[in-house]
């Protein structure tokens, strides 16, 4: 029998966990791993501006340009599951309290000097909002900062730079952010990178390594070579072999925590596999029932799934995008 | 205008059902799953971990188009047990497996402390090894515009 899977962190930073994976083979390890990997950089949801209206601009840059900038800067989102609705889920006409944050920006420049508007400049707007969906108690249970730049009043964070602005500039803007998944777009990553590596010394030979005359010295190792033994000159190359150690670092760009961000990961494929076996066991029963009479039952009438029928109800679908939705949350 | 909103890509649609299940008529204990919004995140490792059980003679999955959001499973048992049995099978190990790695993340995070102290800025664009002296991106302050 395998080993247990084993977990050992070699780094954890604000920003970042590097990590080593043993044992996983029993899903054959690679493609585990590797959907951790996917699932972590495009599944795990975060806010993000989503919509700006421009009041005035007299930069130099257009709206859309301005636009696009602002909807890259990360915003805390810790507390997403609870402290927003997707868009999708509420019954508001546009947005509202409980699907969004709104974020405002309003600088002049009257200086000689130029002025960097940055992200420390957005502030969260708390005020009323008119429209607004169903009633709901998200807002109480966002954390602290909640749609707020990420190292706003940190000075050990430098925030983004949006635009220059000169003496006579005016920059006037009121942001909508809203929840989202990176699938829909990769502003809503809470990962700017993810490395993964498996076999550094290319024992397996999943790759080959093109080189001009030296392979040694012109492929240098990586730094997890340290971990597994180097193969001996004469060693026969071994075709049973399959990867069982995973080195993954992730890094994130400041909305989530990296620990949250893994276990969201872990939630989401959880999710995703609990609904999998919900729909299985549908399909079985209804088959049965389909021989028991003789006729072939459309699969399409199952009860599975319906959920609530009206358009943007807030149960969304059949619950498919809430985590745990099998009762599989941690 | 007229494109589909892009959550349609990944969240079921009102009713709509998540797997169907085609048997295979021609070849014995074989079974075809069509999984609805789901990718290669969720294909790829049930595919791996079927092929890891005793009774599954094939185990193969793709995803048909970039554009159409779902992927087939085949699946061929040697007739111990069902494919959609094999495929629950495998959906339980794998959460398993999940729920084992929770608890070894949980264990290690705990025993973690986040390194480096709050307040000191760190270089966004990491320290320098020590036999460097300047970054990759140059040590110059100068503005951009300023070049010519
Ligand atoms: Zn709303």
């Amino acid at each position: 029998m395998p080993g247990e899977a084993t977990v050992r962190i070699r780094e954890l930073k604000k920003d970042r966990v590097n990590f080593v994976l043993e044992n996983v083979d029993l899903a054959g390890g690679t493609s585990f791993a590797n959907s951790l990997r996917r699932v972590v950089m495009a599944d795990v949801p975060t806010v993000a501006i989503d919509m700006v209206e421009i009041e005035s601009n007299t930069t130099v840059l257009p709206d859309e340009f301005i636009a696009h900038r602002l909807g890259m800067i990360p915003l805390i989102s810790t507390s997403c599951d609870e402290g927003i609705r997707y868009p999708r889920e509420c019954n508001c006409t546009s947005h509202c309290q409980y699907c969004s944050v709104e974020l405002q920006l309003n600088i002049t420049c009257t200086d000689d000097t130029t002025i960097d508007v940055t992200s420390n400049h957005l502030d969260v707007y708390t005020g009323e909002q008119t429209d607004a969906g169903d009633d709901g108690d998200e807002p109480s249970k966002r954390g602290e900062g909640f749609g707020m730049p990420v190292g706003k009043n940190d000075p050990s964070v430098p925030p983004v730079l949006l635009c220059k602005i000169r003496k006579g500039q005016e920059l006037k803007l009121k942001c909508i952010a809203r929840k989202g998944i990176a699938k829909e777009h990769a502003k809503w990553s809470p990962c700017s990178a993810v490395a993964f590596e498996y076999d550094p010394h290319n024992k397996l030979r999943h790759t080959s390594h093109w080189f001009e005359q030296d392979e040694r010295a012109e492929w240098p190792l990586s730094e997890n070579a340290i971990e597994e033994d180097a193969p001996r000159e004469d060693e026969p190359f071994d075709f049973l072999a399959k990867p069982e150690r995973f080195y993954m670092t992730v890094e994130t760009v400041g909305s989530l925590k990296p620990r949250d961000v893994i276990f969201k990961g872990f939630e989401e494929l959880q999710t995703k596999l609990a609904n999998l076996i919900h729909g299985l066991k549908s399909t079985t029963e209804i088959e049965t029932n389909g021989r028991m009479t003789g006729h072939v039952v459309p699969i399409a009438q199952t009860g599975w799934g319906q959920g609530p029928t009206t358009m943007n109800g807030t149960g969304g679908g059949g619950g498919w995008e809430s985590p745990g939705a099998a009762g599989w949350s941690v | 205008m007229n494109a589909p909103n892009r959550h349609e890509l990944f969240v079921l649609d009102d009713g709509e059902k998540g797997v169907e299940v085609i048997e295979d008529t021609k070849i014995p204990n074989a079974a075809t799953f069509k999984i609805i919004k789901q990718d290669h995140t969720l294909g790829n490792m049930l595919r791996s971990q079927l092929l890891a059980m005793p009774s599954i003679l094939f185990a193969g999955y793709k995803v048909p188009h970039p554009l159409e959001p779902y992927f087939i499973l085949k699946i061929q048992t040697d007739g111990s047990i069902t494919p959609t049995e094999a495929l629950e099978q495998a959906g339980n190990a794998l959460l398993k497996l999940i729920s084992d790695l929770q608890a070894k993340f949980k264990a290690e995070f705990a025993y973690k402390d986040v390194e480096g102290v709050d307040g000191v800025a760190e270089d966004p664009y990491g320290a320098l090894p020590s036999n460097m002296t300047t970054s990759a991106w140059g040590s110059s302050t100068r503005f951009y515009a300023d070049y010519s």
